[in-house]
């Protein structure tokens, strides 16, 4: 009876999230403008610098072990924070370039296309890689990001850029 | 009791039928083939157990339950062909990373599929026959794959900030309503046996209607994507994506 009892439970959970989610959905049209001024800006090589494991490695050689846990530790909360920005605007690009294949001209839907992949690309490597950089945390030798993930954001940076000359972006790549 | 009970097992059928010939009028066997196919199965299904109800006697009543059991076989089947269909046209179609995203869908399917059968086995069987139990079974572990699945492939979607056609949504929420309704009444049919089979049994049918009500709505609703406002680029903004591109690109 208490399993029984729980997966009633459940299951009227999940239908609230069902509801909820797709609520969600019916209220995502928004406007471009409105999109645009929730993008935050992002230093890719801030973030290149974060992540890379040379700079780790000199600063593993020069610092007393006590200060490069300490140091590691910001740079990995500091890399979280750069991700969860990258991770917001890739989201918002995903709904820039969705209103943008839409678009008659075959050269903007096409450059929205490849937008699109890389945003997705983006949210996707962001859900894989704060999990890892939390753990690494708790494991500061280890190395737990992936490098191709600053290459990507600056590929989606440039799309932005590209469609912009194509499309009404709104200011978009100044925020990225 | 019984008026209702009729009511709820008629009505929703006819309301099916009405979703199969708008469905057809409006092409979407063609969008979403398999949401059709389940459709116009739960519909010759239902013309089937019916007619067979006006024959069937008490002591032939495992033909009636044969039937039911293998017919919701078949529905599990087009179900989970209804369910790649909405990954598929939400999400893999409009990506180049399909490899990456079905494998994560199929291993949300596998966790799914190995948690129904660890629920499935350790709930109590409702009756006192084989078969009746295993369509039980069945029903259940289908539910929850069901709204398991439609819950991942929503947040998903949600996570992906992936917008949805109202119709997807539509067949999403239709299906949903009824795997979590049905889920619950599987459970409470099991924990509380064979005094609770009309009760869960009229909920269930409930469930199933407003389904259809759902996908009705949906069906007459316009199919589109959410709408964006904002205007055109004005020059000086043109000019300002020149320069930008110059920047980022170094030239």
């Amino acid at each position: 009876m208490i399993l029984a009892s729980v997966i009633v439970v459940l299951a009227f959970l999940a239908l609230f999230l069902i509801l909820h989610v797709v609520k969600g959905h019916h209220a995502t049209g928004r406007d471009l403008d409105q999109l645009a001024s929730r993008l935050q800006a992002v230093d890719v090589d801030a973030f290149r610098n974060l992540i890379d494991e040379r700079e780790e490695e000199y600063l593993r050689e020069h610092l007393p072990q006590r200060e490069f846990r300490g140091i590691q530790r910001e740079r990995k909360l500091a890399a979280i924070e750069y991700i969860r920005c990258a991770s917001a605007n890739a989201a918002i690009l995903i709904r820039l370039a969705e209103a943008a294949r839409e678009d008659p001209d075959s050269a903007v839907a096409q450059a929205a296309e490849k937008l699109f992949d890389n945003a997705l690309r983006v949210r996707l490597y962001s859900f894989r890689v704060v999990p890892r950089l939390y753990a690494g945390l708790l494991f500061p030798g280890a190395s737990l990001v992936p490098a191709d993930l600053a290459d990507t954001y600056d590929t989606v940076t440039r799309q932005v850029v590209m469609l912009g000359l194509q499309y009404p972006t709104r200011g978009m790549s100044a925020a990225l | 009791m019984l008026f209702l009970r009729y009511y709820l097992w008629l009505v929703p059928h006819v309301l099916l039928g009405i979703v199969v010939i708008v469905s057809l009028r409006k092409r979407l066997y063609q969008t979403l083939p398999a949401f059709f196919a389940f459709a116009v199965f739960q519909l010759v299904q239902f013309l089937v157990l019916f007619t067979v109800t006006k024959f069937v006697t008490p002591s032939s009543i495992h033909i009636y339950v044969w039937l039911l059991t293998c017919g919701a076989l078949i529905g599990v089947l087009l179900q989970l062909a209804v369910l790649y269909e909405l990954v598929r046209t939400v999400i893999l179609s409009r990506t180049s990373l399909q490899r990456v995203l079905r494998l994560l869908f199929a291993f949300a399917l596998a966790i799914l599929v190995l948690a129904s059968a660890a629920t499935s086995g350790s709930l109590r069987d409702v009756g006192r026959e084989r078969i009746m139990n295993g369509f039980e079974t069945l029903d259940f572990s289908n539910n929850l794959v069901l709204a398991g699945m439609l819950v991942v492939i929503l947040l998903f979607s949600r996570a992906l900030n992936i917008s949805w056609r109202s119709r997807a949504t539509g067949v999403a929420l239709g299906f949903g309503t009824s795997a979590c309704i049905g889920l619950a009444a599987a459970a409470v049919r099991s924990g509380l046996g064979e005094s609770a089979f009309v009760g869960v049994d009229v909920m269930q049918m409930a469930a199933f209607h407003v389904s259809v009500v759902i996908w009705i709505v949906y069906l007459f609703l316009p199919d589109r994507t959410p709408a964006f406002a904002g205007s055109g680029l004005a020059k000086s903004e043109i000019q300002f994506w020149e320069q930008e591109l110059q920047r980022m690109t170094g030239q």
